[in-house]
């Protein structure tokens, strides 16, 4: 089952690599690359959120979610620089 | 041959006739102006969008919302234009992105310098 689609990174990959490092959601997704594709995480974020919490020793309350960061949706150097203005 | 559903059994008949032509990788194709690029793609049963930059496997519209972007085409040349959420006019070109091509052996050193 695919979860994160930009980058094709499987459900099993995820579990597997969770099971292994038991890291955080920010290292899960460093080491799969889920969540770093072309739509930002847009769709699979919350997913590889809770992926990484069910894995048993992160489930603290230190625990940091994914975070949204600039820019929000793709947009290339022409947009943002104003020349289809 | 359409696959539009024409007379709906709840929403009815189709009132827009207004069918515009547009080129999707090199074939032309109708649609009805203002309707989604990728409505209007599916009604000719066109499923595969564009294919994955790395592995190249097809890829359709997903989320159909543009929240996922795996509809992303070319629209009169620019790129990562949504299928899902683009409304077609007269003349469009559309066509689909296929896999990059990967770097060779040598290429690769030069990048890392």
């Amino acid at each position: 089952m695919i979860i994160c689609r930009c980058e094709e990174v499987s459900y099993k990959e995820l579990a597997t690599t969770a099971a292994i490092y038991k890291c955080s959601a920010r290292e899960l997704k460093l080491r799969t690359r889920a969540g770093m594709g072309y739509c930002g995480g847009r769709s699979c974020r919350t997913m590889i959120d809770k992926i990484a919490n069910t894995s048993a020793s992160t489930q603290d309350r230190a625990y940091v979610s994914l975070k949204y960061q600039p820019p929000i949706r793709p947009i290339n150097f022409g947009n943002l620089g104003g020349q289809n203005k | 041959m359409t696959r539009r559903i024409l007379d709906h059994p709840v929403l009815g008949k189709i009132e827009n006739n207004n069918y515009v032509s547009f080129i999707f990788n090199n074939k032309v194709y109708k649609g009805l102006e203002n309707e989604s690029l990728a409505a209007a793609l599916l009604s000719h049963g066109i499923r595969t969008l564009r294919y994955h930059e790395d592995s190249g496997s097809p890829r359709g519209f997903y989320c159909n919302i543009g929240h996922c972007y795996e509809c992303r085409v070319s629209v009169n040349g620019q790129s990562g234009i949504r299928a899902c959420v683009t409304p077609i006019k007269e003349g469009m070109i559309v066509e689909s992105n296929g896999p990059l091509q990967p770097l060779n052996k040598e290429d690769r050193r030069l990048e890392n310098g």
